[in-house]
This record gives C-alpha cells, structure tokens and sequence, in this order.
C-alpha cells in the first residue's frame, strides 16, 4: 500500500484503535466480568457491575483518552514548533513544573484539603514553568534558547521534587503517594478527575485548525512568513495549547512519559508528516495509545502506566536517536 | 600432685576478685547507640539509662515509635550519615539488616561493634532479640528483658483467653496510595493476635504490601477498615473520595478499627499494644469488664 492509499486510511485506523482500546478498557479489570454482567453494569442493573463500570473503568477509559490525546498532540506541536523530531512535552519542563507543584501539594499536606488540589497545584506548576521557560529566553525566544531553558528548568524543577522527597522521609504514606503520582497512573480516577482534563477536549478544538500553518512553518520561519504565516500568532498559540494540554495530563495522571514521543512518529511514519492530518490523527491515536498502554499494564498486575509507556517509548527513543544520527 | 600453696591460691583469687570489682565500679558504662525505631524500644526497655547515648531520628516520632515521649529524654541521631553517629563516640551501634549498607559498613571499618538484627517476624523473635541485647548490655539488663518477656506473656495469655470463641472480625486495611497489607506483614499478626480475618490474605491472597485489586475489593464482606490514626474522622476522610473505599459499605458508614500508627509497624515486643488495641477494637464486649 503506497503513501496516499495509506493516508485515506489515516483516521479510519486511529478510530478502528481508538475503539479496540476503549473496549479493552472497559473489558479488563481485576475482577472478571463476564458479557451479560458487562452488560448489567451497563444498563445499570446489577449494583456491582455498574459501580465497576460506571465508576471505575469508565472515567479511567475516558482519562486514559484525554491524557493520550494531550500529550501526543503536544508532542506534534513541540515537534513542530522547535523542527525537531526528538521534542516532546516534556522538553520545557512543563511535565516537570507539573510533578513539582503536585509533590509540593502532597508533600505540605495540602492535598488532604480537596480532592482539586494536587491538579491546580500541578496546572500552576505547570504554568509557571512554561512561563519562566518564555521569559528566561525571552530575548528572541529563539528555538536554541528555549531548548536550553527548558533544560535548566528541569534540572531545577527536578531538585525541588527530590528536596521535597528527601524532606518528607518521616511521612510514609506522603513519600509513598509522591512516588506513585511521579511514575503516572490512571488507577483511582473518578468523574470529577474526567471534569477536570475535560479543557483537553476545547485544546485540542484549537489545535486541530493549526495543522496547515504548522505544516508551513516546518519550511522555516520566514517562508512561514512569506506564505502569510502570521509566525508569532501561531507559535504564541502552538506554545499555550500544548502547555495546557500537558498541564491538564500531568494534573490528572501523573508523569506519564514518552506518549509524546511515540505517537506523532508511529503516525508520521505511516501517513506522512502533514500536520494537518498529524494532528487529528495523533489526537485519537494518542488517546488510543494509552489505552492500550494501560490495559497492558493493568493485565500484567497494575504495573504503573509510565513504566509501561517508558518500556514502550525508551527504546523506541533510542532507535530515533540511531535513525537520526 | 605437685601442689601450690593454698595461701597463694588465695591470694590469687581474693587478688583476682578485687582487680574485677575494681575494674567494675571503675568500668565506664557501655555507649550504646540505636539505629532504628525497633532498637530504640528495645534498649530502653531493657538498657541502664547511662548506656542510652544516642536513639534513631525517629526515636521521638510518635508516629513511629513506641517510646517517643521517654525517647525525649535522650539525643537522638540528626542525620543518617556515619559521622553523626560516631560522634558519639559509640562502643556499640545497634543497627538492622535493613539499615543502608553503606552506612554499617562505614560504621565497622571505623572499629566501632555492630549489633545487626536481622529476625523480627514475630514476637518469638522480638523475645530472642531483646535476650540477645541484654545479653550484651550486661547482668543488670537481664532481669529487665526477662520481666518485661514475662510481662508480654501474660498480656498474650490475657488477650488469648478473653478471645477464645470469638467469631474473627472481616477486616482490610486500606491506604491512601494503593497498597494494601497482606500475609508476612505485621498487620497480619496483628490480625492473627486479635481475632481478625485479613480480606487481603483470606480472599485476595496477597502477600506482603501488594497493590489492591481494587475491584474484585468491592465483593469482600469487609465488616470493619483498620485504619491508623488517632482519630476516627480524619482517618477516614481521604477514604471516602477514595476508589475503591468510597463504594465499600465499611467505610461510608464508617465502621472503623482505629490503631496507632506505630503499632501497624512495630517488630518489638511492643507489637502487644497492636494485638490488644485492635482487640478491643474489633470485639469489645470481650474487654467489657475492663
């Protein structure tokens, strides 16, 4: 099948995945569930099955979605914004500003207040950090300088998590609750944790119409400019959307890494690099990708969803880093 | 026999005996130095409050030990590092098998005696290393570590009488980052002391601090969720926005066994306090006379 024959298969795929993965999600769990109690759960009928379904695999299964779609879409815009294909959401340190306003939450006991705390701490994080990124580099805010800010604020955001850690060592169940929300995960999500990344959903709404100037953009920027680009318009926008998404993600789940990586180079491989069909593509995919990710790791004894996605994603990495070299 | 003279034995041994009462009243008294929260309690159990030179970081944690407002008494070891240790000038460290390696390494090239105690599963082990302790610590530490095993044994025996016929309580033991304790773990003898029926061991068959099947936890008959805390309301709270513990009939209507937090870990003879808090938790009307 050439290129183009592909590419008219590009979404019906990512659907055809999308809704394998959702199954699946829906399907494993530690209890086992035969079809006609999937079925009771799902018309409500048995109490069990419908606390099992409507309250803990189906608001997993959808923030499963929402992360997925996030963070590999982000991983499009960053690839796109810095033109190069080993950028990923994590680069500028929003993941990392991210965990650290949600290790500090835990660690200072705020988290015990509300069930919100840890995400709008983690989406200040998140913010913050993205905004310092932008003002350290601010002379210009050449790729270069970003880059090298993004890397000297995860250096810093990674000290405060481990001096946050390293403070808390009396408080087990604290340190325990760190680690675990450090290695990403989807177990305990509720519908309020659905509510809460739902702004992914009008992200990726404003993303998705980029895909053609983005395409442009990857000539240079002043091609971009010459073709009636309006470069800082849409790098300013590239750069907001991809941050809340990734805020949203690492609020709602943790570190989940390599999801941004992965995804947008699966699908560019297989259908092109044309962001304008990258992006939706990689929106759905993304969603789907975790969601296989995390019925791998919830069949295999609920091994943590970034463990899984590392596993899946570091050596993939790697074989980039040869490719590219 | 070629015989020495009877006077000359008995300067000998009235010589020898005064050299040893000599050197004892003149013997500085061993510097004895814990590690860990399980050695504090058992030095001083059993320890001259002269031996007790320095306790572990968390000696005064109540969280933690057992001891922590007699711990106030003594220093306690600000830092982990082998150096805060030695300034002490220790003649004995008390560690255990899971003290950082580097740590007891450094500890035994700078000449200093370890105690390593590396058996604490139950309370035959707690006996046998309290023995071992005051064995070292000296002739007076020995009566102490006998009446205080003789003390245990009594409040075993207690407990066990007051408990005979009870029907075990159907308990788990939630926590808040998705672990929960099952067979090998010190809730579990808890449990086996106070007449309690571990879900996670009986129905989930999980071993050590295993992940929570989370779903399959919503069939359990939990009656009661031990918690660790010192008050019932805090306790819960974090569990009732919980999955899996917000859908479990124990927890929303807060059908609770409270413990100390240092009981749910302790590897000491203190392990009675767990025994007979959760005891009376569980079955009060067995305590009722009390």
């Amino acid at each position: 099948m050439n290129l183009s024959d592909r590419q008219k298969w590009a979404m019906p795929a990512a659907l055809g995945l999308l809704f394998s993965g959702m199954m699946g999600s829906l399907m494993v769990g530690d209890l086992a569930m035969s079809p006609a109690m999937l079925w009771a759960g799902l018309m409500r009928t048995d109490e069990l099955a419908t606390t099992v379904l409507w309250n803990i695999r189906l608001p997993r299964t959808v923030v499963a979605m929402e992360i997925g779609a996030a963070l590999a879409a982000s991983g499009v815009v960053m690839q796109a914004f810095f033109r190069n294909h080993l950028a990923s959401p994590g680069l500028l340190g929003v993941s990392a500003g991210g965990a650290a306003g949600a290790v500090i939450a835990i660690g200072s006991g705020w988290a015990a207040w509300s069930y919100f705390t840890v995400p709008v701490v983690a989406i200040v994080g998140a913010v913050g950090a993205t905004l310092a990124v932008v003002v350290l580099a601010k002379q210009g805010a050449s790729t270069e300088r970003l880059l090298l800010a993004g890397i000297a604020l995860n250096a810093l955001l990674g000290a405060v998590t481990s001096y946050v850690l390293s403070n808390f060592t009396l408080s087990y169940e604290r340190n325990a609750q760190i680690l675990f929300w450090l290695l990403g995960g989807l177990e305990d999500r509720t519908w309020e944790h659905v509510g809460m990344a739902s702004p992914i959903v009008v992200a990726a709404l404003f993303l998705w119409p980029l895909g053609r100037s983005m395409d442009l953009l990857s000539l240079g920027q002043s091609e971009a400019q010459s073709l009636g680009v309006d470069v800082k318009s849409v790098r300013r926008r590239m750069l907001i959307w991809a941050t809340v998404m990734t805020a949203l993600a690492t609020a709602v789940a943790g570190m989940v890494g390599f999801v941004g990586l992965v995804v947008p180079h699966i699908f560019r491989l297989l259908f092109g690099p044309e962001h304008r069909r990258l992006v939706p593509v990689s929106l759905i995919g993304g969603a789907a990708f975790v969601l296989f990710c995390d019925v791998i790791a919830r069949s295999a004894g609920n091994i943590r969803l970034g463990i899984i996605t590392a596993l899946v994603g570091g050596p993939f990495f790697l074989w980039m880093l040869r490719r590219e070299s | 026999m070629t015989g020495v003279p009877f006077q000359t034995i008995s300067f000998r041994v009235i010589s020898c005996f005064f050299v040893g009462l000599l050197s004892t009243l003149q013997a500085e008294p061993l510097r004895v130095v814990s590690q860990t929260v399980g050695t504090d309690e058992m030095l001083l159990a059993v320890a001259d409050p002269e031996q007790v030179i320095a306790l572990s970081h968390i000696a005064r944690e109540r969280n933690f030990s057992a001891v922590a407002k007699r711990a106030e008494g003594f220093p306690v070891i600000d830092r982990g590092d082998a150096e805060t240790i030695l300034k002490f000038r220790p003649d004995v460290v008390l560690v255990a098998n899971y003290s950082r390696g580097e740590l007891v390494s450094q500890l035994a090239r700078a000449g200093v005696e370890l105690m390593v105690f590396d058996q604490y599963t139950t309370m035959e082990d707690a006996f046998a290393n309290l023995r071992r302790l005051a064995q070292r610590l000296g002739a007076g530490a020995e009566p102490r570590a006998e009446a205080v095993i003789a003390d245990v044994k009594n409040r075993l025996r207690d407990l066990r009488a007051r408990l005979e016929g009870v029907t075990p309580v159907k308990v788990v033991a939630p926590s808040t980052y998705g672990v929960t304790s099952g067979a090998g773990t010190t809730f579990q003898d808890m449990c086996d002391h106070a007449a309690a029926d571990n879900l996670a061991t009986t129905l989930g068959g999980l071993e050590g601090h295993a992940q929570m099947p989370r779903e399959q936890m919503l069939t359990w008959p939990v009656e009661k969720v031990v918690l660790s805390g010192y008050e019932v309301e805090a306790a819960i709270t974090p569990f009732l926005t919980l999955i899996p513990f917000r859908f479990m009939d124990a927890v929303k209507n807060r059908r609770v066994a409270l413990v100390e937090p240092y009981m749910f870990g302790s590897v000491t003879h203190y392990r009675i306090d767990g025994y007979e808090r959760l005891a009376r938790q569980l079955h009060p009307e067995v305590f009722s006379d009390d």
